[in-house]
């Protein structure tokens, strides 16, 4: 409301009775009473039945270097010939590649009292769950790093006329995916029930297309998009998708489709955080035409995942490395000394002290904003952090007792409706082989992207319970009418800098490419961050590039 | 004494009658539904019913004051035990050791009581008639009313009320008769408010009965059920259904239908005996599903046979089959054999964490009708079977019809190929299923029919045996794919098939 028809009313305030001015006083203030009281009524009484809590990563941690708190004088000052900073996917998998190579004399630090960062899970009476990323899609057959892992930890049991075998029970169960859509679940997510034929024949239109990059090859032989990402073409027939956005490529393809544009942003936010209008098209292609991996017994694009997600991957990535990881410490400082040696400053959260550790190399297996802080003024890289951006999440683990029925297919994988904010939830219970399991965690996905990054981010931090209650219980009425009375608890989870995500000219502009430069060849680099995607695959291959940097140092050949 | 209270009073008669009848004929068909054989059941029940409507009259001479008093708060204790009697039957029907005794002390509880109605209201209208009217009228009415509850009983109360909801009906009379007889003569009763009170109270009750019979036997399930349900039950797992029609017993759960138990024996013996009679020296026998015992029946009849371990995720399923009267007499109590040892547990679950092996294997699962059950039927559970089967052993595994459902049915056999077994199809004809399938699986090509059979069987011979193995034209083999727990085809195709069939 503007100010003017308030001083108006003001004015007209004056003529009135006394009687009646302490009516209308009397009204408004009981309004406005009565709207608090509302507000705090409402929720505790829908939601009174649920139970939960709001969590996210390490809060306290995360002021002290970004408020740069005073924190004690360091006790002590120890030596590491290799220090690993960040116990997420890229960290870890840098951890098992030196320990495989036989090099032992490193630790990892993780500030969380966990290791695995967007990796995370969590696990109640019911289930175990995702708190972060839940699954993977079945390797490229020639990403031999990738499937040498996968065979290690028994995902990739044998090989069949030279194609790998997965376990049955990881390969995600059938049914796999449905879609709330003019009233119905279909199955599949692709649009499809009750769409008119010019969207069908466009999203065919799309397929054709994603089919053609899928072989498409550039003038150096290499895959127009693949992964790890750094192994695509360099063919600028390709890249220059980079320097748009997905949005304008499409309508350059002439491809307009509402229905096909909600599919596609459905699955920029599934991967990236953003829609089209804010993802590359380079990047956007990526998702469809980088996954050409074949099995004997899958599909192509067939999904791995587990109950608690990429959690478990995380425990069996960690594996080898388990005595080197020490948690509840994080470093705030990083520096070179006059030798040419990496100092970084280290605080026990636990016991509130602080420490030095000095070290031969350093792999940052830490996001780039982060790294910024760390480094302060000692270390100066020619990157501009301002041009990374990453998407906020939240995440919530919903445990219900029941699951209203609608009209179509039943219970899948990942259940997603048509335009809504989320993309849905995903059900944690899908790998269980038993016959019937009343209870169920469903894990619901939301990124949060309608506004700058930035300022989602501080919205998302400021929100309570009972509001995120109220931005995701009517789209939850909305798939499963009735689903309220069913839910017995919601977990929350808020991800602040959930993923990096492919700004136009992230990928193949010139940051990204400094980003990744070791800093006096003893300071290393890991985060996908530096892949530009938010994926476990780029973050295994981080991983290992850094470790292999640092085996370079030793003498041994570099893998990358 | 007005002509209108003596009106009122051999309305009473009729409705007393009425009531009374029908009380016979509740229990009647009650009993004839829940222990079968309806001659026995009727005759037993009308002789106990009439005799204690003898003793009842008999009784009758001991009450000399305040009959109009006794008249009601005998009307009330008929309306609340005639009214609660069927349900009391229902609930205890599961203990079925005691339910005779139940039976019959109700039907004798309810005989006596009518029994003391009539003369009761013959004495308390002894001086307001002559007697050769007085006997006239009042037999007149008693007979009348007999006729009533016939012909309402089969033709109005049980298709539209079903048995619960009609003795509480009728008990809702007999207390109503005794509230209009206390407003009536409230001067020349002591504590007519007393009586009227708890008159009220107990229509109440009744009328909560009548509400909420509903649960006890829902009336809308029994339309969806050609037969009586006597047996009915959620459990966490499924509902559980039996029905009954003259000596035939059929259970469904979750409406579909698992046997009939005047041809269940061609299942059965087609299910076991083709592998285990196959099978001299086997020792250790695993059923998957089967929570009835009708199978573990079968496999019993072999004496080399030392131990059969059930594994049934439902213990209310093989709960009712272990203490059910009629269900023990069908299954030969093979679930009480010291041999059988019962799991409740999930199957999937429990074979990924079982380490014994088993001579002969019989995987009797509801048809794959959903992705749950599909989960049964997939090439990771199989390749968990072909684990604990024991060298030379077999399994065998209920598929579905090959007739109705012949891409579902060789879907099965292609899935149990696809692990590295053996299969050999057969099929035969169940009537209440029609034409049956099943597949037997073995990890080498060591099958041998066997040249006979044991004595006693109803269905199987080696000559039934050679029909058995032949798969003619119309249920010949079809490529099928694998089924597995990331595909679920089969559950796809049960469905494709048999939604055309019902």
């Amino acid at each position: 409301m503007s100010g003017r028809p308030f001083y108006k009313r003001g004015g007209f305030v004056n003529t009135l009775s006394r009687r009646s001015f302490l009516l209308k006083a009397g009204i408004i203030t009981t309004g406005i009473l009565l709207n608090g009281c509302i507000r705090r009524l409402k929720p505790n009484g829908a939601y009174k039945n649920i139970k939960g809590s709001m969590k996210g990563p390490n809060a306290k941690a995360g002021h002290i270097l970004r408020d740069k708190l005073p924190l004690p004088a360091p006790i002590g000052n120890r030596k590491v010939k290799t220090l690993i900073i960040g116990g997420g996917i890229s960290g870890l998998s840098a951890a098992r590649w030196l320990k495989r190579q036989g090099y032992n004399d490193f630790e990892l630090l993780e500030l969380e009292d966990h290791v695995g960062g967007n990796s995370h899970s969590g696990k109640n009476g019911v289930s175990p769950y995702p708190l972060g990323a839940h699954y993977i899609t079945i390797a490229n057959n020639d990403d031999t790093l990738l499937t040498g892992f996968l065979q290690d930890c028994g995902v990739i049991i044998g090989f069949e006329n030279n194609l790998p075998v997965y376990n049955d029970y990881y390969l995600c169960f059938d049914p796999e995916e449905r879609l709330l859509i003019n009233g119905q679940w279909q199955e599949g997510i692709v649009p499809d029930f009750g769409l008119q034929p010019g969207d069908k024949a466009q999203i065919k239109q799309f397929f054709a297309l994603v089919d053609e990059l899928k072989k498409a090859k550039g003038n150096d032989g290499k895959y127009a998009f693949d992964i790890p990402i750094d192994n695509s073409s360099a063919d600028e027939k390709y890249r220059a998708l980079d320097s748009i956005t997905f949005k304008e490529y499409l309508h350059q393809q002439k491809l307009t489709s509402v229905y096909l544009h909600w599919y596609l942003n459905y699955c920029c936010k599934d991967d990236y955080g953003q829609k089209i209008d804010k993802v590359s098209a380079w990047a956007g292609m990526h998702y469809f035409a980088s996954r050409r991996g074949k099995a004997a017994n899958a599909d192509t694009n067939a999904v791995l995942t587990w109950p608690e997600g990429n959690g478990w991957l995380t425990k069996k990535l960690a594996a080898d490395a388990s005595g080197h990881i020490i948690k509840g410490h994080m470093c705030y400082s990083i520096a070179h000394n006059a030798q040419g040696k990496v100092v970084t400053s280290i605080y026990d959260i636990a016991k509130g002290t602080t420490s030095l550790i000095t070290a031969d190399n350093v792999i940052m297996a830490t996001p780039q904003f982060v790294n910024q802080r760390l480094f302060k003024d000692h270390i100066i890289r020619p990157v501009d952090y301002a041009s990374l951006n990453y998407s906020p999440w939240f995440i919530a683990n919903i445990t219900v007792n029941s699951l209203p029925q609608a009209k179509g297919t039943g219970l899948c994988w990942d259940n997603v409706a048509y335009d809504t904010p989320s993309v849905g939830y995903v059900n944690a219970g899908q790998q269980s082989v038993k016959l019937t399991d009343n209870k169920r965690v469903l894990t619901w996905y939301l990124p949060l992207c309608d506004h700058e990054p930035r300022i989602a981010r501080l919205a998302a931090y400021t929100r309570t319970y009972e509001q995120w209650m109220d931005i995701m219980m009517p789209e939850l009425e909305y798939m499963h009418p009735g689903i309220t009375d069913a839910i017995e608890n919601v977990e929350c989870w808020v991800w602040g800098h959930g993923m990096i995500y492919p700004a136009v000219n992230h990928i193949w502009g010139a940051n990204r490419k400094a980003a990744q430069q070791p800093v006096n060849n003893n300071v290393f680099f890991a985060n996908t961050d530096l892949s530009g995607i938010s994926i476990f695959e780029e973050a295994f291959h981080q991983g290992i590039r850094a470790a292999s940097q640092v085996l370079a140092n030793y003498g041994k050949q570099a893998i990358t | 004494m007005n002509k209108k209270l003596h009106a009122l009073l051999l309305i009473s008669v009729f409705v007393v009658a009425t009531c009374g009848l029908i009380y016979e004929l509740i229990a009647g068909t009650l009993a004839s539904y829940l222990l079968g054989d309806s001659v026995t059941q009727f005759s037993t029940i009308i002789g106990v019913y009439l005799f204690s409507m003898g003793i009842g009259s008999w009784v009758s001479k001991y009450f000399e004051k305040n009959i109009i008093s006794w008249f009601i708060q005998l009307e009330i204790l008929v309306g609340l035990v005639g009214g609660t009697s069927s349900t009391i039957l229902f609930l205890v029907f599961e203990s079925i050791a005691s339910f005779r005794i139940i039976l019959y002390s109700l039907v004798g509880i309810t005989g006596i009581l009518v029994g003391l109605e009539i003369p009761l209201l013959m004495r308390i209208l002894k001086d307001r008639y002559e007697f050769k009217d007085l006997v006239s009228k009042v037999f007149t009415f008693d007979y009348i009313g007999a006729l009533l509850a016939s012909l309402i009983f089969p033709l109005l109360l049980i298709p539209y009320l079903g048995l619960v909801k009609t003795s509480y009906l009728v008990g809702i009379l007999n207390v109503g008769v005794a509230l209009i007889v206390c407003v009536s003569f409230k001067k020349e009763i002591k504590a007519a408010a007393y009586l009227q009170t708890s008159a009220v109270i107990s229509i109440l009750a009744l009328l909560v009965g009548f509400v909420y019979a509903g649960v006890i036997t829902n009336f809308s399930e029994s339309l969806t059920y050609a037969d009586t349900i006597i047996y009915s039950k959620s459990t966490p797992y499924q509902r559980i259904i039996l029905t009954k029609k003259g000596k035939v017993l059929r259970l469904f759960l979750n409406g579909n239908l698992q046997f009939s138990s005047d041809d269940e024996y061609r299942y059965h013996e087609a299910l076991v005996h083709p592998g285990l009679q196959a099978l001299p020296n086997a020792r250790n026998v695993l059923v998957m599903g089967g929570g009835d015992g009708l199978a573990v029946r079968e496999i019993l009849k072999y004496p080399n046979i030392k131990s059969v371990t059930l594994v049934d995720l439902d213990k209310g399923m093989t709960g009712l089959f272990k203490s059910n009267r009629m269900l023990l007499n069908l299954n030969k109590s093979s679930l009480l054999s010291p041999k059988v040892m019962v799991i409740n547990a999930d199957a999937f679950t429990w074979l990924r964490q079982n380490k014994t092996k088993f001579d002969f294997m019989v995987i009797d699962f509801p048809d794959p009708s959903n992705y749950s059950v599909g989960k049964l039927y997939t090439n990771s559970f199989y390749k968990l079977a072909k684990g604990i089967l024991a060298p030379g052993g077999i399994m065998v595994i209920q598929a579905t019809s090959p007739y109705v459902a012949p891409k579902s049915f060789w879907t099965v056999d292609t899935t149990l190929r696809s692990v590295g077994l053996h299969t050999i199809p057969y099929h035969n004809y169940v009537p209440s299923f029609g034409e049956w399938g099943y597949i037997m699986a073995t990890e080498n090509p060591v099958y041998k029919k066997p040249s006979m059979f044991l004595p006693g069987m109803r269905f199987i011979t080696k000559e039934s045996l050679d029909l058995m193995f032949y798969f003619p034209k119309d249920m010949a083999k079809v490529q099928t794919e694998v089924n597995k727990l990331n595909n679920q085809v089969l559950v796809k195709y049960f469905e494709d098939e048999w939604s055309s069939v019902l």
